[in-house]
């Protein structure tokens, strides 16, 4: 006999994901995914982006980790709360570890949460944090041809941070045709080119997502889907 | 590798529904899968095996049916395939799509007595 069932399979993890979004909408707090693969500079960018955010903004991070806490160290300079998840051994986070470090943090006195995502380019991107949206970082010395071989976290992110252009001269990175592969994949995703130890092209990364923080914090009624 | 994570949500729905049904063996479980998930079926059958080891379910067969990424157009209304990861419309290249199919992940019915 056939039993119908026709289901999400990650049924569990998207109703979760949605409690959390609720949550931190009733908070007026953002949360931001940040997803790359192993060393693109997920770490980097956020010490930058406290370093410059920090005194405008009240800045939480939770920083998915397969073992150590060795990014969460690196952080902790900047007196800012931080919650390791360790995953051991598993390649990303999901709504349940989220939800359950939530209460780790004073939600009520933070503006914005940054998640860190386990480094891996396909499996964050199919689960659901409750984010407000998801941040692509990717690096010149990891090759231009990510956004075709893993469309569907280039397609879901909102915007695609471009690390560690500096060293393109000594890569045989091409910057047109990551351009053109990213634009076919989505359009209308805005791009960052950077380089998180120099700091060329932060200015716009820091502008951006600080507008993105103030239209959570400050929404005009009615509008704040929109901004997102 | 996060075919594993979900072979074992997938494991829990399939031991849930059986308790449910009354079923003492799980003999097919029929999924199906969108392009973009990027799930490699032979993984995915390994992780299966493991998640329903000691179920209902652990000599179930698993038929994967894997859909290809289909887009509407929300400017002139085409509906088209995605060809080399080109998401926008074919006829008038706008980037206003909508993904009709390709992001799925789910378990259409299982089978058993």
């Amino acid at each position: 006999m056939e039993i119908k069932i026709m289901k999400n399979i990650l049924d569990r993890n998207q109703h979760r994901a949605e409690e959390v979004r609720k949550m931190l909408l009733s908070k007026k707090l953002l949360m931001v995914n940040i997803i790359s693969s192993p060393g693109a500079g997920k770490t980097t960018l956020l010490e930058r982006t406290c370093e410059v955010l920090g005194p405008k903004f009240r800045i939480g991070v939770i920083e998915g980790d397969i073992t150590t806490d060795r990014d969460a160290q690196r952080l902790k300079k900047y007196n800012i709360p931080i919650v390791v998840i360790n995953t051991e051994g598993g390649c990303h986070l999901d709504s349940h570890s989220i939800f359950k470090v939530l209460d780790s943090f004073d939600l009520d006195n933070l503006d914005v949460l940054f998640v860190e995502n386990v480094g891996n380019l396909i499996c964050p991107s199919q689960f659901d944090l409750g984010e407000n949206f998801k941040i692509a970082v990717v690096s010149t010395t990891e090759g231009d041809d990510k956004p075709e071989k893993y469309p569907m976290l280039f397609r879901e992110a909102r915007a695609v941070i471009l690390n560690k252009i500096d060293l393109i001269p000594y890569t045989n990175f091409n910057l047109t045709d990551f351009k053109s592969d990213l634009k076919m994949i989505n359009a209308r995703v805005s791009l960052f080119e950077v380089s998180c130890t120099r700091g060329d092209g932060l200015e716009m990364w820091f502008d951006w997502i600080g507008e993105k923080i103030k239209s959570i914090i400050f929404p005009m009624e009615g509008s704040q889907a929109k901004n997102l | 590798m996060h075919e594993i994570r979900i072979a074992e949500d997938l494991s829990s729905i399939v031991v849930e529904a059986a308790k449910r049904e009354k079923l003492l063996n799980v003999t097919r479980v029929n999924i199906c899968f969108g392009q973009l998930v990027q799930i490699v079926p032979e993984i995915f059958e390994i992780a299966f095996r493991e998640a329903v080891r000691n179920t209902p379910a652990s000599k179930a067969l698993l038929d994967i049916e894997i859909l290809n990424v289909e887009m509407k157009c929300m400017k002139c209304g085409s509906d088209f395939l995605l060809i080399d990861n080109q998401f926008a419309c074919n006829l008038c290249l706008s980037d206003d799509i909508k993904i009709i199919h390709g992001k799925e992940l789910f378990i259409k019915s299982i089978e058993g007595e």
